[in-house]
């Protein structure tokens, strides 16, 4: 990202003209202050106030950790984000295989199944997915017409549910970067394995499976923080039975009108998608530095 | 073994295909089914319920969200297109930290950019701005770093001779933007602010919050209307919607968007 900006040699200005610059960045900057770095201090600042005397203090959060609603919602949204996580990053992974490796005219047909649905919107596939686990929808009643159960399944309205629709939503992303990873591993280290008598199996187990791990993590990590902060599908599927920090952040806000509380909450999604970032970055980082040590080592 | 294994992998990528297709086509199924219970696969078809969609209800939030992201899609063009100009094209001092600000929303949730605006609103008394002009300015918000990336993106990977080329021939600079500079560049901007219209017009986590009675955008009307109800109106809302999506995306194409980029037009 930054370094875009710094890798721009290619043009060269005649005379430094610094001050149109300036004036022509000014919009930009203008915007994002006023709706974006003000609203954050003004939100971060009011959480670590007091409502009626605007002292400082700690109660809302004190608030927070002790109450077993709130608590209870911070679980749900990890529970929810790891497990959208892994089903994504397994899902995804035969079809990025196939991408990857894929040589046939089929791989065109699967490109665009796989990422079509990024297209048709977040309400479009939720709704999809609230017709089929309803109660009386179309899983349920294909189930209950055959005679197979009495009574409909309990698949909507819960974590299940929640689950299934964001791994849906975020499917695409984890298939994207699983794709990527897979397709920067050469594909004569298979050759050679299989050459020396490895079965598939094995293949898989010991040299793609591996050398795919920062695509795992890349995945993983994507997929958490996509789950933990979209609102629309847990406000669906979930319902008011299963409510995680988004869901919870709006109630506060329009049903209890309870601002600072509502701060609290939005601080601690954003305090949790920053450490999951930060812990991938640091992987990162401590892969590139052990990479640049091997090659260091074998100069 | 190493056939059993081909067809479990075949297996497997063959049921996620199912898995990803399935709540499309079940939606699709159900907006052209003539019974108003979205239950099984119906065998007969209907066009009644996209008939339902011509009527203030649903015409009202579908007018307002396009011009809403026509503006979006527009100011964020401008905006991101004058920032990377400053940027890339004339590098000003402190560029990277200038850039990683400009780009910063994007690490923040919508939820909490769209919780922290309708606080800073209500907090300095503008509770007046919610609805509309709101709504513009958080989806700008939301738009811009995406439409800067692309635009910094274009200016960096653009072939410098060109324009030292014409400056050499005596090109003014103005000369130079015009009809060097720009050219160059429209491919990412465009598929930038075609992004920017994509997101804006499918925009809940910040417009759930900015939303005004009588000033509501067509994807939080349909989650209002799912909340009580399923009915097959909500299908044919949502295909029609993904159509018009698709026609965006062509019509923008047909202005010399992506494919032009992805086959190099901007180099």
């Amino acid at each position: 990202m930054s370094t875009i900006a710094l890798a721009a040699p290619a043009v060269m200005p005649a005379a430094p003209a610094r001050t149109s610059a300036y004036v022509v960045l000014a919009p930009s900057c203008l915007v994002l202050t006023m709706f974006f770095a003000l609203p954050m201090g003004v939100m971060i600042g009011m959480s670590f106030t007091d409502g009626e005397t605007l002292a400082p203090t700690f109660a809302h959060y004190q608030r927070f950790f002790s109450d077993g609603l709130s608590l209870a919602g911070l679980y749900r949204t990890a529970m929810m984000s790891i497990l959208v996580a892994l089903s994504v990053t397994v899902l995804g992974y035969p079809i990025a295989y196939f991408l990857a490796r894929s040589r046939s005219r089929w791989r065109a047909v699967v490109f665009a199944l796989a990422l079509a649905p990024e297209l048709a919107g977040v309400v479009l596939r939720t709704y999809g997915w609230l017709i089929i686990l309803e109660d009386r929808g179309f899983i349920n009643d294909a189930l209950m017409n055959l005679g197979l159960v009495a009574s409909p399944l309990p698949l909507s309205k819960n974590l299940f549910a929640v689950v299934v629709g964001l791994t849906h939503v975020v499917l695409p992303f984890g298939i994207l970067s699983l794709t990527t990873s897979i397709q920067g591993i050469d594909p004569n280290l298979e050759r050679a394995a299989q050459m020396l008598g490895a079965s598939r199996l094995s293949v898989v187990r010991h040299v793609i499976l591996p050398l795919s791990v920062p695509g795992i993590v890349s995945s993983l990590l994507i997929s958490f923080t996509m789950a933990a902060s979209a609102y629309a599908t847990p406000a669906l599927l979930g319902g008011a039975r299963f409510k995680v920090l988004a869901t919870m952040i709006y109630e506060q806000v329009l049903f209890y009108i309870d601002w600072r509380f509502a701060a609290v909450m939005a601080v601690a999604l954003l305090v949790m998608m920053l450490t999951v970032s930060f812990l991938g970055i640091r992987y990162e980082a401590r892969r590139s530095a052990r990479r640049s040590n091997r090659e260091g080592e074998r100069s | 073994m190493n056939r059993v294994l081909a067809c479990l992998f075949w297996l497997a990528v063959g049921l996620v295909l199912l898995f990803i297709t399935l709540p499309l086509a079940v939606v699709v199924a159900a907006s052209l089914s003539p019974s108003s219970a979205v239950t099984f696969l119906p065998w007969e078809w209907t066009l009644d319920w996209y008939g339902a969609l011509l009527t203030d209800r649903w015409l009202q939030p579908f007018l307002l969200s396009v011009r809403i992201a026509t503006l979006v899609a527009a100011i964020s063009g401008v905006l991101g297109i004058l920032a990377a100009y400053a940027i890339v094209y004339e590098r000003i001092p402190g560029a990277t930290a200038i850039m990683a600000g400009l780009l910063s929303p994007l690490s923040v949730p919508q939820i909490v950019k769209g919780v922290a605006i309708v606080l800073f609103l209500s907090i300095i008394g503008l509770q007046g701005i919610l609805g509309t002009p709101a709504l513009i300015a958080a989806h700008v918000v939301l738009a811009l770093p995406f439409v800067t990336r692309m635009a910094a993106t274009s200016l960096a990977n653009f072939d410098g001779n060109l324009d030292r080329a014409a400056q050499s021939l005596g090109a003014t600079k103005r000369q130079r933007l015009q009809h060097i500079v720009l050219p160059m560049i429209k491919p990412g901007v465009l598929s930038g602010v075609t992004f920017a219209f994509i997101i804006s017009f499918n925009n809940i986590p910040l417009s759930v919050f900015l939303v005004r009675p009588g000033d509501t955008t067509l994807p939080i009307a349909v989650i209002n209307y799912l909340e009580y109800s399923l009915d097959p109106v909500m299908a044919a809302v949502n295909v029609a919607s993904m159509i018009f999506i698709l026609a965006v995306i062509f019509l923008f194409e047909k202005i010399g968007g992506f494919s032009a980029q992805l086959h190099g037009g901007s180099k």
